[in-house]
Parts: C-alpha cells; structure tokens; sequence
C-alpha cells in the first residue's frame, strides 16, 4: 500500500548570533546551514495495517509524515501510496489519504460543524447518496449528533478531535494518517478515539500511520512499529520483535518483611549489573525490580532473591512498551 | 524609583528584541510609507505648478515638502498599537489575568513599545532629519537646522506619543462593543489621519474648521510637533500649544484609568 | 471544461460559507464597510479642498481626477473583495504552518486559497467607486459606442488581474522568507500612485508604475481611454496584454515556492 524508498528531506536554516549586534550581521550577511531532517527512510505499509511510527522529540517525524501526506517535497528518495506519487499527482495522490494533526483543524472555525462536511463533500466530490451513508456511519462511530449544529469554535476538544477524525474519513480514504490524535484529551475521550480508529481500521480495512507520544496508543491499536532517531531508522517491526529484541528487561515484583531490602539484595555489586540494566523501587513493604534478562536469567534472579529475604508474594512480568522504548532513547540521545 | 525602572527594563529590552526579530518586515513597511509620501509629494508639486503662486495658504513647494516628510516621520516615531492588544485580551477574556498581577499594564506595555521606539529612532531619525534639512539647504541657499526648535520638537513628539498611547489604550475598550478591532482600528485611522493633519495643512481648510481642529487632541498627535519643528509657532503660542499637548495627555491618561476601572467592575460582575 | 465547471461550483459553496459566517457576525461587517466608505471620503474631501484653491490640476477637471479615482476603486474593490485571503498567506498562513491544510486536499491550493474568504468591507470601495462614477460621468462629456462599452466591461477583469497577480507573486515569498505580508504592502502603497492621471509625476515614476509595477493600468489607462477615447491599443490592449503576463510569472514563482514550502514546527 505505501512504499518509502530513501526518503531524505534537507533545510537550510540561518545561524544567527545572539542579541541585536547578531542580528544586524544576519540582516546584511546571513549565514546559512545545512540542517538534515531526514535521512534515508526506507518502510512498506501493507494495506489495513496499523503502523506505529514513534521517535524522540525532533527525531523527524512530522518532516516524514509531512512528506507521505505531499506537503513536503522530499529533496530526494520517494514514497507512492497505491501507486500514487505527491510529486507527480498531488490531487489524486491526497484523495487516497486522510489527514489529522493533532495541534490543528480543518474545520471551519464560524461555522457550526455541519457545514464542514457539506464543503468537503465537494471538495473530494463525493456524491450525494454515498455523503449521506458517510455520515450515517461516521456518526455512529464518532458519536457526532450532539454537536453536529454547534459552531465548531464552542466545541470541546475531544470534541473537536473527533470532528476532525470525521472529517479526514468523509472522503473513504484508503490510508489514514494520525499525527498525536489523543493530545491533551483525557483518559476516557483517549479511550474513546482509540476505539472509533480500531473499529474503522477493522470495519473498512483502512491503513492507519499513527504517531504519538502517548505509547499506550500504540500498544493498543497497532502491530507493527517504525522508529526514528536523527532522521534515520532505528527500528522496524512487529511489537513482540521489538520486545524480544531490546525487551530483555523484566519485571520482579515481591512483598518483603526484610528491612532494606534493596541494601541486602545489593544486586548490582553481587552480578554486576550496569546502569542502565537494573532499577529498584521500594514502597513500604513492596519493592519493585527490573533488570535486563540478557546479563542475569530470570531463574537466577529468582533463586537469588528468594534464597536473600524473607518473601511473602512474588511476581515476575515483561515490561511495558514504554519501558522500552524510554530506554531506546536514552541510548540513542 | 530606580526599584520601578528594574521591573521594567526587561520589557524595553523584549520590545527591542522584537524589533529587531522582524526587522526585514518592518523595513518594507517603513519602504511602503515613503512611496505614499512620495505619491503626496506628485500630487502638492502637480498643485503648486496649477496654482501658479508660490506660496499657498502660507506653505511654500519646499516647505510642503517638509511638512509631508515630517508628517511621515512623527507619525511613525509616535505610532503605538494599544488598541489591538487590549482590544484582543478584551475578546479571548485574558485581560483578566493581568488583574491578578502586580505591575501596571499599562506601564509594561508602555515599556515594551519604548523598546520598539528605540530601532525606530536610530533607523529612521537621522537619515529623515538629515534628508529634510539638505532639502530646506538647498531651498533657500542657508542652513535652517536649529537646534533648540529640533528639541522641542523632541519633547513634543513624547507628548504626542503619550497622547497617542493612552487614546489608543482608551480606543481598545470599544472591543467590548465591536468585536470586529480590525475595522474598528481603520475607521480611527481614517478619522485621526485626517483631523491631525496628516493629510493636508490646517491651513488649507475653512477658517472656523482651522480653529476647531487646533482645539480637538488629534491636532496635538501630529500637526504641533511639525508646525514646531518647521518654525511656525514661536513665544506664546509655541508654549500655548505645548501646553496644550500636556492637557490631551492627562486627560486620556486619567480616562484610560476611568476606562479600565469600569473595564473591571464590568469583568467582576459578568465573572469574566 | 469539466475543470472550470468544478471551479466555478466550488467557488460557489465558498462564498455561500463565507455569506453564513458573515451572518453570524453582521454588525462586524457594517463595520468593515463603514471603515472603509470613511476612508474614501477623506480623500475626496482632500482632492476636493485641493481643487477649491486650483482651477485644475496640470489640466485635469475635478470631475476628471474624481472619475478616475472612482474608476481606479472598482478593480481594487473587486480584488480585495474576492481575493483577499492572498493576505493571509504572507501575514502569518505559511509562518504559523497552517498552509498544510491546502496541500492535503485535491484542490488546486491557489484556487483554494484565493476563492477561501469573501472581504466584504471591499463594498465600501466598491460602492464609492460606482458612486463616484456615477455622479461624475454625466458632467464629463464623454463619446459613447458599442465598442466602448464592449473594451469597458472586457478591461475591468483584466485590470482586476494585475491585484490579484501582483498579490499572488509578494504572497508567495512567504514560502522562502515565512513573511512577506509587509511586501504586499508596500506594493500596495505604489498602486496610490495609480488613482491619479500620471501626467502629474516625472519620467521615472511613470516608468516604473507603467512597465515595472504596472498599477497605472488597473486605472488611469483604462480610465483614459474612457475619458478621451484615444489609443485603446495602448490603453486597453496593453492592460490585457500586462495582466496575463503578470499572471503566468506570479503563478510560477507561487509553485516554485510551494516546492520550498517548509511548513511549521518539528
């Protein structure tokens, strides 16, 4: 469904001094750098998959979702969406995709939400009968009765969010894209939205791009992951891979009667953990344990601890995505 | 006193970094105001040669030349957007925060503006002031450049930006009438572009509109400091006049405090 | 065919959106138009307190210099009325990111942009144009045939071009400098020069407003050529002629700056 071949997008960017004197100098001699935003991106989407496409802030993300929804022209590389590329069609490549930035709206501001759709109905030129089963099902999915005749400056955000999902679906768009779609909503409206995207992606076979900062989307709605850092690839590829690969971090919770448990544990001096692979966290009589499985196995760990304190309740988890994912950062930072 | 000034130079410091940020945008406005001035310029030297005098109602080519250019530069060393920044705290409802805070607004804005005022000055004053005088030179074959009429001239352009501060301030609370600043803020200009005689000398108009307009505060934004500046008043009523300017600025300062008192009890009871 | 068809429905929803959020904000637009009827009196009051001191200016009649600039009022008017938008681009559309939205849709985003806002405060110049026109063309004596009539009415969309493609060309700066609404601006300032006959300034300046910035024929040209009926090659032919052309350059610098566009934020 889309295809991304060595995407690569470069901006000039002005270096300026500081203060008034630096700013005289830019007027009359600017100087200029060359700032690589993206640099070789390469993924396949195929169709009715859920792609989670994460990174650190100012990883490049929006400058590649900006690029696959043909906002931006790559400076080289290129990505085709069923066959469609931006840089030669525009118009019939953006009737297969549908667009929502979190942070902003395609709604008519003045207007009461109806007569959005009544404009991009003719806009993507979608007939009468087909607007009017549209809207039945959007409405159904996104619950927009209550608010369709309010102006849409007087709506909620959650609101406006799921007016705006509406409004890049009206169109039946064979690709979705999703840039921070939960931003600032709260947990039951998040919940909500992530629910109307899973039914959709389900009922209509739609692919979905979904990024966000909120991992707990990601882990809910999709499979498959695409990570970036610096412009590049980092990571490629299903949940569980990702887990198996760097998720080697596991999880040991226990209740204790021991006294500092942490101190007579003293983990790190006995197998040598480094920084990064151990962390503990004590609460009352709860004590919290990840560790890295690759330096010590979890049978190990076990053994070791049971045979150190007095245990009254154990348990040993994988740990989440987020945790993960922290950690996939900080390495790369 | 000198406590006051250290809470606000951080605010003449942010209006000079503003200045400077979008200098390229400034510049092309500034270019934009010269070519009017210059379309102006056409249109009197088109009325001169018509008319066949050389002197019009007590305005010489050459001197209407420096009024029309004066008039460009004390309208851009007094201009201030009060109107627009109140206006809008008044529509999105964030003027009430500045109620929670302990300075003045008035004064940060002021402070802010004077940072502004600074790049100003230094861009435009000196090649304006050194323009005119070549031209007055070159005109009448001596030099008229006078000291003492340059600084009072000064002092009347910061009573005439005071004036035009505080009208501006007071202007900005018709946001709680018309929501639409934009046109509100264009139909003022057209208004006090008119009656403070940017457009055309008093002179030129009927005695009794001559004698009215001196009288009303828009005559004290731009006309007194030029008609200063070019040596028109002089003894009595150049004290007169400035006089005169210093009345306009208490009062709009006093009713800008009326109007913002109003403005909150207003905000109070709505729970605004 | 089918293409223009769409246009021309598309442009039709726009301004029937824009005409509903007018309603919803009536008293603004009164506002719109009041302040922009004020600001036409003033300078007539100007031209006609000049005039009261001059029997004509460097040979034209009041009437004269009025006609034009009532003339000069309906393509500006009718530019600013349906194009106004362009503004925006250059103020703070492509600053703040929010062209994205153009570039998502199968629209044309010029035709997007333009046809987007209806500025209805345009009907005060629109009206004092007409006024102006009006009262002035009984007094002026003026040959009229079919023919005259035909140029007339053909010039004035023409005329209307040269707005409209001038504000496209500073509008499309934006894409590289982020900001341009301040160059528009400042072209907007030469077209002064225009709503007076152009006898009245030197060689240089009207050099410049007849090829370079060729605001002089948006008004005095054509306007000219209704006065006195002489050289419609020149005063009429050229005005098409120049439009088109102003035309083709500014929609060539506007998609080389889509190409640069760099949107907004990380």
């Amino acid at each position: 469904m889309i295809y991304v071949e060595n995407l690569r997008k470069e901006f000039k960017k002005t270096i300026k001094d500081p203060g008034v004197i630096g700013s005289l100098k830019a007027l009359f001699h600017p100087h200029n750098e060359k700032v690589i935003a993206v640099d070789d991106i390469s993924f396949n989407v195929p169709e009715g998959e859920v792609m989670g496409f994460i990174g650190p802030n100012g990883a490049g993300k929006s400058t590649v979702i900006k690029m696959l929804t043909g906002i931006l022209t790559p400076t080289s590389g290129k990505c085709t969406i069923n066959g469609k590329n931006p840089a030669e069609d525009r118009k019939n490549y953006v009737r297969e995709i549908g667009v929502v930035f979190g942070q902003r709206t395609q709604l008519w501001w003045d207007l009461p939400l109806r007569e959005t759709y009544g404009v991009l109905k003719e806009i993507y030129e979608v007939p009468d009968d087909k607007y009017k089963k549209r809207m039945a099902f959007l409405n159904e999915v996104l619950d927009l009765e209550s608010f369709i005749t309010s102006p849409v400056r007087t709506l909620s955000l959650g609101q406006r969010m799921r007016a705006d999902i509406a409004a890049s679906l009206l169109h039946s768009p064979k690709v979705l894209f999703l840039d921070e779609p939960t931003i600032g909503l709260d947990v039951v409206v998040k919940d909500n939205i992530r629910n109307a995207i899973e039914y959709i992606n389900k009922q209509e076979n739609t692919t979905v791009i979904l990024t966000t900062h909120d991992l707990a989307d990601i882990e809910l709605l999709s499979k498959r992951i695409v990570m970036i850092d610096k412009g590049k690839n980092v990571f490629d590829g299903t949940i569980s891979e990702l887990k198996s690969k760097y998720g080697q971090i596991r999880e040991l919770h226990f209740e204790t009667d021991t006294q500092n448990a942490d101190k007579v544990l003293a983990y790190k001096e006995h197998f040598g953990f480094v920084d990064d692979d151990i962390s503990i966290k004590t609460e009352g009589t709860g004590v919290q344990v990840r560790f890295n499985s690759e330096v010590v196995p979890v049978s190990e760990m076990l053994s070791y601890t049971l045979g150190k304190i007095n245990i009254n309740d154990i348990s040993v988890k994988d740990a989440d995505i987020e945790e993960i994912i922290r950690r996939l950062y900080k390495r790369e930072v | 006193m000198k406590r006051k000034l250290r809470i606000y130079f951080p605010f003449i410091n942010a209006g000079l970094q503003e200045a400077t940020t979008y200098r390229a945008n400034w510049f092309f406005m500034i270019l934009g105001n010269v070519l009017g001035c210059f379309v102006s310029y056409f249109i009197w030297n088109a009325v001169f040669l018509s008319g066949g005098n050389d002197t019009m109602n007590g305005f010489t080519m050459p001197q209407m030349v420096v009024y029309i250019f004066l008039m460009f530069l004390t309208s851009t060393l007094i201009s201030s957007g009060g109107t627009y920044d109140i206006g809008e705290e008044i529509r999105d409802g964030s003027i009430s925060m500045r109620m929670i805070k302990p300075i003045s607004y008035n004064s940060t804005f002021l402070f802010q503006e004077l940072g502004n005022k600074i790049m100003t000055v230094c861009i435009l004053i000196i090649p304006l002031v050194l323009g005119v005088e070549i031209c007055r030179t070159i005109f009448t074959g001596e030099i008229q450049f006078n000291i003492i009429g340059f600084l009072l001239y000064i002092i009347s352009c910061v009573f005439a930006y005071l004036i035009n501060f505080f009208f501006n301030i007071c202007f900005g609370f018709i946001a709680f009438v018309i929501k639409y600043l934009w046109g509100a803020n264009m139909m003022k200009n057209c208004i006090v572009g008119f009656l403070s005689g940017t457009m055309i000398p008093f002179t030129f108009l009927p005695d009794f509109l001559e004698k009215l307009f001196l009288f009303l505060p828009f005559a004290s934004l731009n006309y007194t400091p030029v008609m200063i500046y070019m040596g028109m008043y002089s003894g009595t009523e150049l004290l007169f006049y400035m006089g005169l300017q210093l009345f306009w600025v208490l009062v709009f300062w006093g009713l800008s405090k009326l109007l913002w008192r109003v403005a909150t009890k207003h905000l109070c009871v709505q729970g605004g | 065919m089918k293409n223009i068809k769409r246009m021309l429905r598309m442009h039709r929803i726009f301004v029937s959106q824009e005409i509903k959020r007018m309603m919803e904000y009536k008293g603004d637009f009164i506002v719109g138009i009041i302040g922009f009827l004020l600001g036409q009196f003033f300078n007539l009051l100007f031209l006609w307190i000049i005039f009261s001191q001059i029997p004509s200016l460097v040979g034209w009649t009041l009437e004269q210099v009025i006609f034009i600039y009532g003339f000069s009022l309906i393509p500006k008017g009718l530019d600013h009325l349906l194009f106004d938008n362009l503004w925006s681009i250059g103020h703070f559309t492509v600053r703040k990111g929010d062209f994205d939205k153009y570039l998502t849709r199968p629209i044309n985003p010029l035709f997007h942009v333009m046809v987007e806002k209806l500025q209805i405060d345009a009907l005060g110049e629109l009206i004092m144009g007409i006024a102006l026109i009006c009262v002035t063309l009984p007094t002026l004596a003026i040959e009229w045939s079919v023919v005259k009539i035909i140029l007339i009415l053909l010039v004035i969309p023409f005329a209307t071009l040269i707005y409209t493609a001038i504000k496209i060309a500073t509008a499309a700066i934006a894409f590289w400098t982020k900001r341009s609404g301040n160059i528009t601006y400042m072209f907007y300032m030469v077209n002064d020069f225009a709503k007076y006959p152009v006898t009245i300034y030197n060689n240089f300046v009207k050099a410049v407003i007849t090829y370079i910035i060729p605001f002089a024929f948006t008004a005095f040209y054509p306007a000219n050529y209704i006065l006195t009926g002489e050289n419609p090659l020149f005063n009429i032919g050229l005005t098409v002629v120049i439009s088109l052309v102003l035309l083709v350059i500014s929609v060539l610098i506007w998609n080389r700056g889509i190409k640069a566009y760099e949107s907004a934020g990380s």
